[in-house]
């Protein structure tokens, strides 16, 4: 027989007899574990939910789009994908002018986008009024129109319209078209046609301006769309290649910081598990200490006693980790059922069998590896330990002290590398792995020393101190330093858990406020272009006639000034465009710009300040990606041309726009002194109830007929329920994690409670009443959760605030209100796990208690 | 000749807490012979346990040798010592130290399994030596569920298994009333004569002494006499 099974034999009799203490350290294993399984699943089901959402803004999972029709050698790369099972359908946009057949009306200018309506939209939904399938409805012969234009046209189904001479018949009015924020909305009206029509049309044939796209659609879900983004950027060097996700860079950013921090939650929930595990199992071995001296006098070696433990927490991590998966499967088989009328699903949950292998073997690992100091100091129990109990504490010299502490030293070490391994493993990242181990490793420093200067301070307080303290209260207090305790472990771990579960609170409330910001409940839904000054005071006159959706002032309709600004130079140098893809160099023609005194909601200021309002000096702000590509930062002089007029202004500030619809804030901001004395044109943003927009529509292009009103409430409540979603998502994924945490925390706390089933049946054969044990361990219990709690709080602070600003990239705040409660809440959960773990200690026979030792 | 079961040569051991040093044992020479049944006696604190430990290899001396068997003992390291144990040692201590989470039968099963035996015949030798010691019936109980004196009989059990030349036991009896003391030393002296085994005993009950061929008292970590039977007149 050898070393093993003897050990496998040992290991499972020991289980055995004491299955419940048993239980107790597993179920530290399965909340984690669960915790990891459950987060895992749940959030890459609906990460995938959400992005199929998202790519419906696009109407594919990805577009290229470029100002020349695809090359021969572009045809290819595309066919590539193709021959791989992928589907590709070209899209030309170009304007024209439009007249009715019907009306002498003067002819309008309109976007025609022509489509291939077998084919097109790959995602989303087409609607059309009368409904109808664009396939049966759209062909050489018939083009259909946005509401907007068949107002100001007076177009119904079986109108008919003239397009570069040739006669089309409307087929239908538009009412939904998936990707219509995917454009330049500055253009006009759209008109959709198919390939056939717009040949016909002759008007592609003089090198017209127009701009192709070619909307990819994966071929399987799982479908690596970055790499692919990549290759086709190589063949299509002066295009746009964007997967869905960049379709709106407000909403990308929205998912993939939801995605990081969903990863982050795992690994969290992971290391908080862990804790629960590292707690239990140490407790436990801590229990095992004569058993092992008693092993040792009979015979057995080190390794074999090692072996003996090693299998035993094996085994355990083992069991938890089953027992975990299975509630990581139940949370994900439940939950959406809970929550279905929040979600929107479009296919069931799926519960992948991997999730459940990295879930058992992550739980292992981390066990056996929190396991490891415990399982090395076995290498030193005396077997000695049975003769001489009292034998006094020896205080070997410092080296001989640092010596024996060689294996803890290391082993800590192993465990950090070990769960910074895990993390970078689980985030994908290793930049998130190191970062994990530095953030848990000042930590355990920190509260290490912390808890020293505590006990020392509690110690000198109650034997030195002046006063005289309610026995309870001393007694309580002398617990935590007493030889022997763990009260500086229990506070460590304690600590960390509650770092770490704030840290979830904290990102996640920081994180919302910024999804949000992507589409702010009172998000403008309806665009108006072309607006003149003349017509400025009267459509705004009308605009505030209009329903509004909230009284919330910044739903207030506005009106923005648009001004054409061409960029001359930078600091005196003129613009150095060679290497900028034909798309980057679009920063030398005159763009329209806009001017505001104070910096608007939706959008954050990234570097730089934001101007002094009352100031008379030109000042300009660029948002971040036009900063890059001109190479510019605060503090440089940039010289713009208006209306053949050049003038200089000092870039304060670089910004992002945080909004996922078009808002105000364009790609170049000026303060009104730049700006107010040049001729302008308007933006118009509105906030209306879908229902009304079509009215509003009417009655504006009877008064401002030239005015285009662009309703796109289909767009915006499109985007605002993912952004809605993943707020949701990312709330309740915290909700489950930070809930995990404080069952964990509690279990941390109860797992002392075998220590103390010998000191309450000792306190109370020397006469003490149950009232008097329960204040002794409420004071203990408080003092430890109060003290974890405010240490856990200011390093969740501070953690919360590095992986906010370096790996979210995103703005911190820091709140105290969340911290204040925290202390509260964390005593008062210690007090209660405190409670719940000495109710069935109190009540026991001292006897029964001493005799099991 | 074989050489003597035990020999101990300029033993000392002191321990230093730090404040101050504490001599425990200031300088023992003994030697122990095969099938000797030596009492070793003492006021507490007199260093009898240490030196019992010592004897046991379960510490080391700050200085001197220890031979068991003819090999030194005091500077093995742990493994090799721990695996001695297992072959050459039997061990009974005054709080009987069972393995709460064994039951009575693996308890005694566990000196032969941790040296890799596990045939039927060990089995048979554990039930065996459980029915010698009067708890055949209790076999599957845990130690919670047996009196002081059927965990020290347990531990009798234990303590044999292996057929160790040498038994090692420290106030067997110490806290069991005198009825179940004088089953175990019963059960001990018989155990011990049907083994053959070397038997050495720390005590301070001058009945129990009385039953040893030989009789060592220490004071203040040094031997102050040593008698063997047929010696005293």
């Amino acid at each position: 027989m050898n070393l093993w099974t003897t050990a496998l034999k040992i290991a499972s009799r020991e289980a055995r007899a004491s299955a419940l203490k048993f239980l107790f350290v597993a179920f530290g294993v399965a909340a984690g574990v669960g915790a990891l399984t459950g987060v895992r699943g749940f959030s890459s089901a609906f990460r995938d939910t959400l992005r199929r959402e998202a790519r419906t803004l696009m109407a594919a999972d990805i577009a290229v789009r470029q100002f020349n029709p695809p090359t021969a050698e572009q045809d290819a790369a595309a066919k590539r994908y193709t021959d791989q099972g992928a589907v590709v359908t070209h899209i030309i946009e170009t304007v024209s002018m439009m007249d009715s057949a019907a009306s002498s009306a003067p002819p309008i200018l309109v976007s025609i986008k022509a489509v291939d309506p077998q084919q097109y939209p790959f995602y989303g939904k087409f609607e059309l009024d009368p409904p109808a399938r664009l396939r049966d409805v759209l062909n050489a012969e018939s083009i259909v129109v946005s509401d907007d234009l068949a107002i100001r046209m007076d177009l119904s189904q079986g109108s008919t319209v003239r397009l570069g001479g040739q006669e089309f018949r409307v087929a239908g009015i538009v009412r939904a078209e998936p990707d219509r924020m995917t454009g330049s909305l500055n253009i006009g009206p759209r008109v959709m046609i198919t390939r056939d029509g717009l040949d016909r049309t002759g008007l592609m044939q003089f090198g017209s301006r127009a701009s192709h796209r070619l909307l990819f659609k994966s071929p399987e879900p799982r479908f690596n769309l970055e790499a692919m983004k990549t290759d086709l950027r190589k063949t299509f060097t002066d295009a746009r290649v964007a997967t869905a996700r960049e379709a709106h860079p407000a909403i990308e950013r929205a998912l993939d910081r939801s995605t990081t921090f969903l990863s982050l939650v795992s690994l969290i929930a992971l290391i908080v598990g862990a804790l629960g595990v590292a707690t239990s199992v140490h407790a436990h071995l801590q229990q095992r200490l004569d058993t092992i001296a008693i092993m040792k006098c009979l015979g057995a070696r080190s390794s074999q006693i090692i072996g003996i433990y090693t299998i035993q927490t094996g085994l355990l991590a083992v069991a938890g980790g089953l027992a975990g998966v299975g509630v990581g499967a139940a949370v994900q088989l439940l939950f959406p059922v809970l929550l279905m009328k929040y979600f929107r699903f479009e296919a069931a949950m799926h519960w992948s069998p991997a999730f459940a292998i990295e879930g058992i073997a992550t739980g292992l690992l981390v066990t056996l590896l929190f396991t490891l100091p415990p399982l090395l100091s076995i290498r030193r129990v005396k077997p000695a330990l049975i003769f001489r109990r009292e034998m006094a504490e020896v205080r070997p010299p410092l080296s001989e002290r640092l010596r024996r502490q060689l294996p803890s030293l290391v082993s800590g070490a192993l465990i950090l590398l070990g769960l910074g391994a895990i993390a970078g493993w689980l985030a994908d990242s290793a930049r998130m792995g190191w970062m994990f181990i530095g953030g848990l490793a000042v930590s355990l420093v920190i509260l290490s020393g912390v808890a020293w200067a505590l006990l020392r301070a509690l110690r000198w307080t109650v034997q030195k101190g002046p006063w005289r303290l309610p026995v309870p209260v001393r007694q309580g207090i002398a617990n935590l330093y007493r030889p022997g305790n763990h009260a500086g472990a229990v506070l460590v771990s304690l600590g960390i858990g509650v770092m770490f579960t704030l840290s979830i609170y904290l990102i996640q409330k920081s994180l919302l406020a910024e999804v949000a910001g992507a589409a702010p409940p009172n998000a403008p839904n309806v665009f108006m272009i072309n607006i003149t000054p003349r017509e400025h005071d009267g459509l705004k006159t009308l605009l505030d006639a209009q329903p509004v959706t909230s009284a919330d002032p910044k739903a207030k309709p506005r009106l923005i000034p648009l001004i054409s600004a061409r960029l001359m130079t930078i600091n005196g140098q003129p613009l150095q465009l060679g290497g900028l893809r034909r798309w980057e160099r679009r920063f030398s023609q005159a763009r329209q710009v806009s001017y505001l005194p104070e910096k608007p909601d939706d959008i954050q200021i990234r570097e730089g300040q934001w101007w002094d309002p009352s100031s008379k000096e030109p000042f300009v702000a660029l948002e971040e990606e036009a900063a890059v590509i001109l190479k510019v930062k605060p503090g440089d002089t940039l010289r713009y041309s208006v209306t053949g007029r050049e003038f200089d202004a000092r870039l304060t500030a670089v910004y992002r726009i945080i909004s996922a619809g078009p808002g105000g804030a364009g790609e170049t901001l000026f303060n009104p002194a730049a700006l107010e004395s040049f001729p302008r044109q308007y933006f118009g943003l509105a906030r209306m109830p879908a229902g009304s927009v079509q009215k509003f529509q009417r009655d504006a292009y009877a008064k401002f007929p030239t005015v285009t009103v662009v309703n796109a409430a289909d767009v915006i409540s499109i985007i605002q329920e993912v952004v809605d979603q993943v707020s949701l998502l990312v709330r309740f994924v915290a909700g489950f994690a930070i809930a995990a945490g404080v069952i964990i925390l509690m279990a941390t706390v109860a797992g002392t409670r075998f220590r103390r089933m010998r000191e309450a049946a000792v306190l109370k054969t020397l006469g003490a009443r149950r009232r008097q044990l329960l204040g002794i361990f409420s004071v203990e219990f408080l003092v430890l959760g109060l003290v974890a709690g405010l240490m856990g709080g200011l390093l969740a602070t501070a953690f919360s605030r590095l992986l906010m600003t370096r790996l979210l990239d995103a703005e911190f705040r820091v709140e105290w209100l969340p911290n204040a409660v925290t202390v509260l809440l964390v005593g008062a959960l210690s007090l209660l796990a405190g409670w719940l773990a000495s109710a069935r200690v109190l009540p026991q026979k001292p006897l029964q208690v001493l005799r099991d030792e | 000749m074989n050489p003597p079961i035990l020999e101990l040569r300029s033993i000392t051991k002191s321990i230093d807490t730090g404040a101050h040093r504490v001599d425990i044992l200031r300088g023992i020479e003994l030697t122990i012979d095969r099938g000797e049944f030596v009492a070793i006696m003492g006021a507490s604190g007199s260093g009898k346990s240490t030196l019992l430990g010592l004897l046991a290899g379960l510490d080391s001396p700050s200085t001197g040798d220890i031979l068991l068997d003819g090999e030194i003992i005091s500077s093995l390291p742990e493994d090799s010592l721990a695996a001695i144990r297992g072959r050459k040692i039997g061990f009974v201590f005054q709080s009987y130290q069972l393995i709460p989470t064994l039951t009575a039968e693996e308890n005694v099963l566990l000196p032969a399994e941790l040296a890799g035996e596990s045939s039927s015949s060990c089995l048979e030798r554990a039930r065996h030596l459980l029915d010698t010691v009067g708890l055949a019936e209790r076999r599957d109980h845990y130690p919670v569920q047996l009196s002081g004196g059927e965990q020290q009989r347990v531990a009798l059990a234990r303590a044999f298994m292996r057929k160790p030349p040498l038994l090692l036991a420290d106030e067997p009896t110490g806290n069991l009333d005198s009825t179940n003391g004088r089953q175990v030393l019963g059960l001990l002296l018989s155990l011990n004569r049907a083994e053959g085994a070397t038997l050495v005993l720390v005590t301070h009950d001058h009945e129990l002494a009385s039953h040893a061929t030989r009789i060592i008292t220490l004071k203040d970590g040094l031997v102050v006499s040593d008698v063997r039977k047929g010696d005293a007149a």
